[in-house]
């Protein structure tokens, strides 16, 4: 990641990962409508362009909340973008021929692309990471889950009836065991940006 | 990579060496190329683990807000006249025919009301037991859950059994307490007990209710087809899709 200055437009960003309600109305009065209308006129309605600024939002989220968005664009041009992407990417998934868009895919402008290419990798990682968690074992996803959301190990142990020096190892090696998948996976050395 | 790697790295991350394993990890990190990738990543996914878990409140209510928002916003939404150009109309027409599909497919996304039929409470009596296990049962049945949950808590205490403690999960599920809920039946998930696909099916229904079809999905795929409820999974499948 480049280091660059950020963009006082930040205050949205920060606005979204404190769960802000003023800032986040003020994102739906000023940046939600083009994006609604944008979708209304490229084979959607409102309910789909909602979902699509839904997810965009919650992605800025985890994005936010990770540490990893800072903005060096304008937020209307860079929320756009992601929202205009995300919903050409869903015709084209839902279409089994492959609608062709008459529309300009990225945009001219180097720094909102370069962000929006961030938050799209960014993306892939968590789904990626998503998908490897999905194919842990029960109880190393549960180790982990408990690992993450109880208090202490001792807690986890106590839980799982098992322990402190087993729920520690098991912690580590199914940590050890995604950390390896994702190695070993060909999506993750095309993203492999941090 | 070997496992002790990572039981190292989990440490040092924890701050648990001493001096010594500390600044001898730290030169094994500078010579081993590898070890320092895997390490990388181990922090990665480490960051990521977090991000999913511990977020997961702040997330929900973050999510919560956002459609609070989202539907003030859509009620003031200004309705906007498009005139069409006669040359559009076929354009139009093609492009209304794709959009019902779509539509047609959105809408119908299945609701956990339409799924929630669980089986009635029948505790069977061990003698000595204490009679919540039969106030339990009626609060149960009569859907009185948040009479129903304190009761099992009271019960689980005792005694740990699979029976109650799936109970206590679908009790959660439909008090909306969909991350206890969801703690209840990976529990039963991870045993081997009968109620270990019902907990499932519980899993697959606690992810329907916050509408994550995606996880709902993938949740019920999981579930092998001798279930004794698997009409309901081939339903929930069918309407997912």
């Amino acid at each position: 990641m480049a280091t660059q200055i950020i963009h006082s437009d930040q205050i949205y960003i920060e606005g979204i990962a404190n769960n802000d309600s003023a800032i986040i109305q003020s994102i739906y009065k000023k940046f939600v409508p083009k994006v609604i209308s944008y979708i209304r006129n490229n084979s959607g309605d409102e309910d789909q362009a909602q979902d699509v600024v839904q997810e965009i939002m919650i992605l800025l989220f985890n994005q936010a909340k990770a540490n990893k968005l800072q903005l060096s664009c304008p937020f209307d041009a860079y929320f756009f973008l992601l929202c205009k992407r995300k919903w050409l990417n869903e015709l084209k998934k839902a279409s089994n021929k492959g609608v062709t868009i008459n529309d300009e895919y990225t945009s001219n402008n180097e720094p909102t692309e370069e962000m929006v290419t961030q938050t799209e990798i960014f993306e892939e990682k968590q789904e990626l990471f998503d998908l490897m968690f999905q194919k842990l074992g029960d109880k190393c996803q549960e180790v982990l889950k408990l690992s993450f959301t109880l208090k202490s190990m001792e807690e986890v142990a106590e839980k799982l009836q098992v322990t402190y020096g087993y729920v520690r190892k098991k912690k580590s090696l199914c940590t050890g065991q995604l950390t390896q998948w994702i190695r070993e996976n060909s999506r993750f050395k095309s993203l492999k940006i941090t | 990579m070997n496992e002790e790697n990572y039981i190292l790295f989990d440490q040092y991350l924890q701050n648990e060496l001493t001096a010594i394993e500390k600044e001898n990890f730290e030169k094994l990190l500078q010579e081993d190329q590898e070890v320092a990738s895997n390490f990388e990543i181990y922090k990665d996914v480490q960051a990521q683990l977090e991000n999913k878990f511990t977020l997961e409140e702040e997330r929900n209510a973050f999510t919560e807000n956002l459609k609070a928002i989202a539907q003030q916003n859509s009620n003031l939404k200004d309705k906007k006249v498009i005139n069409f150009k006669p040359v559009f109309y076929l354009v139009a027409a093609s492009v209304l025919l794709l959009v019902g599909l779509f539509l047609f497919d959105a809408n119908s996304k299945p609701n956990f009301e339409d799924f929630n039929q669980f089986d009635e409470a029948h505790f069977i009596e061990r003698g000595e037991q204490s009679d919540y296990l039969k106030q339990a049962e009626d609060a149960f049945n009569a859907k009185n859950y948040v009479e129903a949950i304190p009761l099992f808590e009271l019960i689980l205490n005792e005694n740990k059994t699979a029976e109650i403690q799936y109970y206590y999960g679908v009790s959660l599920l439909e008090n909306n307490k969909i991350k206890e809920a969801e703690v209840a039946f990976l529990a039963l998930q991870s045993g081997n007990s009968i109620y270990k696909n019902k907990a499932t099916y519980g899993l697959a229904l606690a992810k329907l209710k916050q509408e994550e079809y995606k996880s709902c999905k993938e949740i019920l795929l999981t579930i092998p087809s001798d279930y004794e409820n698997y009409d309901a999974v081939q339903k929930l499948l069918k309407e997912l899709n």
